[in-house]
């Protein structure tokens, strides 16, 4: 094992030298005399770290020669990614070297929006920031101070939630896209994404989830596939994909099958109801592990209605055909593959809930887990333990802070205008605007880009020029720090220490180690080390929150949690099955003889993780009312009745315009999602995705990212629109053509692609490009779908209705 | 002597492109920008090509990975006028960039399209310095090609050789097989009948593009279906 | 053999040229010369940024300077490779034409040359084909045969030049140190005529299998590939017969511009036209043979690559010039010069000037098409040349022009001592060649 280590986390010195060797031998063979020859090779050494170019939280290994970073690749024992890297993460040197990073601290001179930028030094510009909260707090209005995080991994995010926290605000706002734990959160009583236990699964049923483009986890996504699809022993697994856009996944999938937007739930309870009807759902499970399948009586004894009578009442296979445009055949097949091919899984993700009736058709989509009993077996839904983490003290905190702290928040987020969400980022410009409940002061924006990146940008745009002073920690300038007062640039994602657990997909609890693999290129800093600066400089209850001197030392602390767990760090798979069979065993050995030496070993071996898992346990899984899977959500009918505030639950419904009434409105069911603009004005539905080598809309700034080809029909260094051929055909469009396409909110110019999987009544564009700053590389291509969408968004979850927006389509 | 070869799973493959992209930083391949793009003049020595079959809505699409073949029969290092492309020792059709006059003799030859020329002075993606130093830097004027990464082999062959020791098979791996997240590529040693890459060769799925011209490239596909450009279909 | 000094009264026309230059000259000169100085800053443009001034691209690397190659080098079989077979047949008609096809076959292989190395991405390494050169590359033939060729019809031009050349030296009071030393000490003797017969019978026998040669190796760097529509077998035959059409086309054009700027209507008669008229017939309904042969072989087989380059140059993107080829290669001369009527001398040279657009149009559809449609059908390109690449033409093509002109202004554009040789000995000669051809009768003495 150990001359494997090294092998790959240090090259010996005679590598060094054989380098060089090496090198001259290649100069003679193929360098030519007027070939620039690079630079002379110098000492060369591979560094363990954590890519951020995705949440998914891939182990890396950099190639570093005279501190200069020349290759990403993927860390060996990484258990996410296991040596291998997405075109993404291969790409990442180019966010490194970008010549349009920002290069220190600035503030703006001039009117928003003007470019007239003043370099300052770190000091200054933390006592510029530490003053100006300083101040709010002495005017007792801490709470209009928020923060504005898109991205914020690990500790970062409990840090920036802390430094709230103590200073006083309940404004910490996070793009969060964690749609399905909301779904967990109704029937399983716990607000936490899940994971999928695909390796084992005979049957995926994904509703709109990219799994191999914009996933939770591309690369273990795409690790499961090639293994799914040919390396298995014994079944192939069926891959069935569901959604409007013929995606990448769907592409290799088993089957498509494309369905009306915003009609997921309705297919998931349809399928549902074949499942019941013929009695194929796992019977001891539904009976001894759920809640609220048949009619029930509560304590008062009054009777509710079951999610079985309401399947059988509401969910005629001709009806659910009517509206989702799927076959009843093919509802029947699948319903019954579904439930025969144990264990089956169904997975939803943005595109199928992404609609003003999100929550529910996410439920729905889950409950068909627990209906084929895929909850907490081998091939079903799991939940990976929590990284033990040292924890926290509480915040103490002074009067002003606790006062501030339990203010309203600007997104009404747990309130009855959002009942079920945690966040509600599309809400902030309306209430900004608004001043609803009351006007922001500051607001700092952490990993995030609204102006570009969220629907309603323009909505953002003018609710930034309400905010009299705005930080940004955006290494780059971006359409968002272009309207910031104060730029205070994070180092990139390979210049700084950062933890990187991994959530999602995974069944183990993994955390990886971000280290600087090379020297800061510039007068950037580590916006955690900045928040506790800013912390320590107000002084008082607030620095006293942070024990810390920097964010190395956080995480440093927080490590000894695990180093006492146990557990292990990345190592070869051979070494994993030893750990995992002493573990089920009891056996916890101690590795190391000090933290200081385990610390060396987490760094350079990139982090740790615990690959035991157990299937027993449901308590764990099960936090609701009933203590079992809750197919009748108590949760979210006690949430609604406290939030109701005394008036009648019906009229909140109404209010949120929850078309379902008493029991039906706490079981999963359809609910039809609204759009904006008339299908008589506006025939297409726009469907917006993501690409799979794009990295969100942050991919456009690398070259590399923007010159390969946009698979299956895209255009490199521009965007398009897809659509169906014949739909094309009736409306003299050809492939290639520029055309128009126009929402109720405005209208923008791109080139048409006929794609054949693309629906008759659907047209899709990728997201990514169209931006208006964002260095040389990104700037002017293409256009950005998100300028034309609308604002909405799910009732109860808070979810932005990404998929609401009808459109027109014209020749150019 | 090995007879380097890649086996490419399209089973597997699911269209990612991290190949495309490991390429080419690791070959400190050019961008050319999207004017150039837009004419046809990207370089990309290995590049995921899609194939859409069928009307909405039964539509299929298959990718396939495209890097030099390294045909033991090259087509086109018999038509260069100068041998700057030639079939090397090692089996692997390599370009010596200083004696090449950019005729482009060879770039039509081949029948595959894998070869690219330098229209302009190339120009790097702002990696002030993060060029890779075991690769050379192509002037303008000239073709190039995917090299099945032959500078690793390089460095792989002195690192065997300071251990004092045979060169192994899982020393010698090209930047987009390493990447390969869904594992689809497959690299090692053809003429060792109990290599991975040989025993996939002989698979019943296991077919070469065009292998009808007689070419003999040693990079063969599998796929359970038909193939269209291959063997099967 | 006659005195000189006594008959050259008679063809002072011939002389004219070279004793006197006219307006018009100059003005053409100078405008040809603006459109090569432009070309030469073209060139220039295009050797400081690279070949991406063009519009090539993947996977259509090759374009307008590979046609202009391959079609000059068809227009040199003019020449040398007609004078060669009119000489040889001892076809008397031939004596005031064989110099101005000579000429055109020399400039015209420099330009062929020229396009080749303007298409290089590293012109500057053009003579690595010499230092590295790799015998299997059918380049590298192209190279041998061409080179080959480019001496032979040099020589095969100035051997016919030196009588001419010394007739000058002693008549024309300029450049007499060039004539002087070209003339080689040229004096007419009997001796040294029969010498001069002799290489030239030679050279003339040698020059045509070196001329078959270069266009067939021209043709096979496309047919030595495995491309579809280019890996033909009948591509040799194909190219010689296209490059002879074209060459006689260049040749009435330029015989008709000298016939009426240097006022050579004695010299260059309307038989000229109509004999060379029907020469240009006979290729043409040769050249359709071969194009019939090729593209129907091509269709009958219908392997589906070869299909989808035969379908885009028929019905697709290049259709209106596949079409417009067959028109004005095979239609217009068919029409014109079958019938008696038209075959005047401005028929001919509107039938020759349709033939040398056609032929062109013919190498584009040759190179591009086959380019454009690869084996692998995933990578394709649309091909649109750039300003670079049609000023490089007009400066060709202008080059050439004014070369062509500057030699009548050097040398007889009519070869002197030919026409005279002709009027004194080709009389009695002919006469006792056809009376060899007959059987003895009435009439007919057998001395």
């Amino acid at each position: 094992m150990d001359l494997d280590r090294r092998d790959f986390l240090k090259v010996s010195t005679a590598a060094c030298a054989g380098l060089g060797l090496s090198g001259c031998v290649l100069k003679k063979l193929i360098e030519s005399e007027e070939a620039e020859a690079p630079w002379p090779p110098g000492p060369e050494s591979w560094v363990a770290s954590v890519c951020q170019q995705c949440p998914g939280g891939c182990g890396i290994q950099v190639r570093v020669i005279d501190g200069t970073a020349v290759k990403i690749d993927g860390l060996p024992f990484h258990p996410v990614n296991r040596g291998r890297l997405c075109a993404v993460g291969q790409a990442g040197l180019q966010v490194l070297y970008d010549p349009d990073r920002i290069k220190g601290p600035m503030r703006r001179m001039g009117g928003r929006g003007s470019s007239n930028w003043q370099s300052l030094s770190w000091d200054e510009a933390i006592r510029l920031v530490a003053e100006k909260l300083a101040e709010i707090r002495r005017r007792d209005e801490s709470h209009t101070v928020a923060i504005l995080a898109g991205q914020p991994r690990g500790l970062m995010d409990r840090l920036l939630a802390r430094f709230l926290d103590a200073y006083g605000s309940p404004n910490y706002i996070r793009n969060s896209c964690d749609g399905t734990a909301k779904a967990v959160l109704l029937t399983q009583g716990i607000d936490t994404l899940v994971g999928y236990d695909l390796e084992h699964s005979n049957f995926i049923l994904s509703f709109g989830y990219s799994l191999v483009e914009a996933g939770w986890s591309p690369v273990l996504a795409h690790r499961i596939y090639g293994y799914l699809r040919q390396e298995r022993p014994g079944v192939k697994a069926k891959i069935v994909q569901v959604e409007p856009r013929l995606s990448m996944t769907g592409a290799r999938s088993d089957q498509w099958i494309p369905i009306t937007p915003g009609t997921d739930g309705a297919l998931a309870l349809g399928l549902a109801y074949v499942i019941v009807r013929e009695g194929l759902y796992d019977k001891r499970f539904v009976e001894e592990q759920t809640f609220g399948f048949e009619d029930w009586q509560d304590g008062s004894g009054a009777s509710h209605l079951g999610f079985k009578s309401l399947l059988l009442k509401a969910y005629q296979l001709e009806e659910v055909s009517t509206i989702t445009g799927v076959p009843v055949e093919t509802i029947i097949r699948l319903a019954k593959e579904f439930a025969r091919e144990k264990p089956a899984v169904a997975l939803a993700e943005r595109g199928a809930s992404m609609h003003t009736n999100g929550l529910y058709t996410r439920m729905a989509i889950h409950c068909l887990n627990a209906l084929v009993g895929s909850i907490n077996v081998p091939g079903g839904v799991v939940l990976s333990e929590e990284v033990p983490l040292t924890p926290w003290p509480p915040v103490e905190g002074d009067a002003l802070g606790l006062k501030g702290r339990l203010m309203p928040r600007i997104d009404h987020a747990g309130t009855s205008r959002f009942p079920i969400a945690s966040h509600v980022f599309s809400q902030v410009p309306r209430s900004i605007l608004r001043q609803d409940p009351y006007p922001i002061n500051v607001l700092f924006l952490y990993y995030t880009n609204p102006i570009h990146s969220a629907p309603d940008a323009m909505g953002f745009a003018k609710a930034f020029e309400k905010v009299p002073f705005i930080v940004s920690f955006s290494p780059f300038m971006d359409e968002s720090a272009q309207q910031a007062d104060l730029i205070l640039p994070d180092h990139t994602y390979l210049e700084r220490w950062q933890d990187d657990p991994v959530n999602p997909m995974m069944k183990y609890p993994v955390l990886g180690i971000r280290r600087p693999v090379v020297k800061p290129s510039y007068d950037t800093r580590n916006t955690g080390d900045v928040i506790i600066g800013i912390a320590k400089a107000i002084g008082g209850k607030v620095a006293a929150a942070f024990a810390w001197d920097d964010f190395e030392g956080i995480l440093k602390d927080a490590a000894k949690g695990i180093f006492h767990a146990g557990g292990t760090l990345f190592t070869a798979p051979f070494e994993e099955a030893q750990v995992k069979s002493l573990e089920e065993r009891g056996w916890r050995p101690p590795r190391y003889k000090s933290f200081d030496e385990f610390w060396d070993q987490l760094v350079e071996r990139g982090g740790w993780w615990d690959p035991a898992y157990q299937f027993v346990g449901g308590r764990r899984l099960f936090k609701t009312v009933s203590g079992k899977f809750e197919f009748y959500s108590q949760h979210l009918r006690r949430t609604l009745e406290r939030v109701a505030a005394g008036k009648p639950v019906s009229e909140l419904l109404r209010e949120l315009k929850v078309t379902a009434r008493e029991d039906q409105a706490y079981l999963p069911h359809y609910e039809p999602a609204r759009f904006i603009g008339e299908a008589k004005d506006y025939p297409f539905y726009l469907n917006t995705f993501k690409s799979a080598t794009y990295a969100g809309s942050r991919g456009a700034s690398q070259p590399h990212l923007q010159e390969i080809s946009r698979l299956p029909i895209g255009l490199p260094w521009d965007s398009w629109v897809e659509i169906n051929p014949q739909a094309a055909k009736g409306l003299g469009i050809a492939d290639g053509d520029w055309v128009w396409v126009e929402s109720p909110l405005g209208k923008l110019k791109t080139r048409a692609r006929l794609y054949p999987g693309a629906m008759p009544d659907v047209v899709n564009m990728p997201v990514g490009q169209g931006h208006k700053a964002y260095g040389r590389w990104a700037k002017g291509r293409g256009e950005n779908p998100n300028r034309i969408l609308g604002e909405e968004r799910d009732s109860l979850a808070g979810f932005t209705a990404w998929y609401a927006t009808r459109v027109k389509l014209s020749k150019a | 002597m090995a007879r380097w070869g890649m086996v490419i799973d399209l089973d597997k493959c699911d269209g990612c492109q991290a190949c495309v992209v490991a390429c080419r930083v690791e070959n400190n391949v050019p961008v050319v920008g999207p004017e150039q793009t837009e004419m046809g003049r990207a370089i990309s020595w290995i590049e995921v090509l899609s194939v859409i079959e069928g009307e909405y809505p039964h539509v299929k699409i298959r990718f396939i990975p495209r890097p030099c073949m390294h045909c033991d029969r090259p087509p086109c290092t018999a038509v260069c006028p100068t041998g700057a492309t030639y079939k090397n020792d090692e089996g692997l059709v390599a370009q010596i960039y200083p004696r090449c006059i950019g005729c482009r003799y060879c770039t039509n030859a081949c029948p595959y399209t894998v070869k690219f020329f330098n229209w302009f002075k190339p120009e790097w993606p702002p990696q002030v310095h993060g060029f890779n130093p075991d690769v050379a830097i192509r002037p303008v004027g000239v073709v190039e090609k995917c090299t099945f990464c032959h500078h690793r082999l390089q460095k792989a062959k002195e690192q065997a050789k300071i251990e004092k020791r045979e060169l192994r098979e899982e020393d010698y791996v090209p930047a987009c097989v390493q990447t390969c997240p869904t594992k689809a590529m497959y690299f090692g040693d053809l003429d060792d009948p109990e290599s991975t890459v040989s025993r996939l060769s002989r698979s019943t799925r296991a077919f070469r593009l065009l292998e009808e011209l007689g070419t003999e490239p040693k990079v063969y596909y599998l796929s359970e279906g038909e193939w269209y450009g291959g063997h099967k279909g | 053999m006659g005195d000189i000094r006594d008959s050259h009264e008679s063809d002072l026309a011939l002389f004219q040229p070279i004793l006197q230059t006219g307006r018009w000259f100059t003005i053409t000169a100078g405008a040809l010369g603006a459109v090569v100085a432009w070309a030469i800053f073209a060139w220039l443009y295009q050797l400081t940024h690279g070949l991406g001034v063009t519009g090539l691209n993947r996977p259509i690397y090759w374009g307008l300077y590979i046609t202009n190659f391959v079609f000059f080098i068809g227009i040199s079989h003019a020449g040398t490779l007609i004078s060669a077979i009119l000489r040889l047949c001892q076809a008397e008609w031939r004596r005031a034409i064989t110099r101005s096809a000579e000429v055109i076959t020399v400039l015209v292989l420099f330009f062929g040359v020229g396009n080749v190395v303007l298409d290089l991405g590293r012109p500057d390494r053009a003579l690595y084909v010499l230092w590295y050169g790799n015998p299997r590359s059918p380049l590298l033939w192209d190279v041998t045969s061409i080179a080959t060729y480019l001496t032979a019809s040099t020589i095969y031009l100035y051997l016919p030049l030196i009588p001419d050349i010394a007739l000058l030296r002693d008549r024309v009071p300029k450049w007499r140190g060039l004539y002087r030393l070209l003339a080689l000490g040229w004096t007419g003797s009997e001796r040294q005529h029969r010498r001069l017969e002799t290489a030239i019978s030679i050279m003339a026998v040698i020059v045509i299998p070196i001329a078959v040669s270069v266009h067939t190796v021209v043709s096979w760097v496309f047919a030595m590939t495995i491309q579809p529509m280019w890996h033909s077998t009948i591509f040799g035959p194909y190219f010689v017969v296209g490059a002879i059409f074209s060459g006689i086309a260049a040749l009435i054009i330029a015989m008709a511009i000298i016939r009426r700027a240097y006022h050579l209507e004695d010299y260059l008669k309307p038989v000229h036209f109509n004999n060379l008229g029907l020469l240009l017939l006979v290729m043409s309904l040769l050249w359709f043979y071969f194009t019939f042969a090729e593209h129907l072989t091509t269709y009958y087989g219908g392997e589906p690559r070869e299909m989808a380059v035969f379908s885009a140059k028929l019905f697709g993107k290049y259709a209106p010039f596949f079409w417009a080829m067959v028109v004005t290669n095979f239609v217009v001369p068919l029409v014109i010069l079958s019938n008696r009527r038209t075959r005047t001398v401005a028929g001919t040279v509107v039938a020759s000037a349709s033939v040398t657009v056609g032929m062109w149009l013919e190498r584009l559809t040759i190179v591009v098409p086959s380019l454009a449609n690869p084996r692998l059908p995933y990578a394709r390109g649309l091909y649109m040349p750039t300003w670079v690449e049609w000023s490089m033409m007009a400066g060709f093509f202008s080059m050439f022009i004014l070369l062509y002109m500057c030699f009548t202004k050097l040398f007889p554009i009519v070869s002197i001592w030919e026409i005279r040789e002709g009027r004194e000995k080709g009389l009695a000669e002919t006469r006792e060649r056809i009376e060899s051809y007959l059987p003895p009768g009435e009439g007919v003495s057998r001395e």
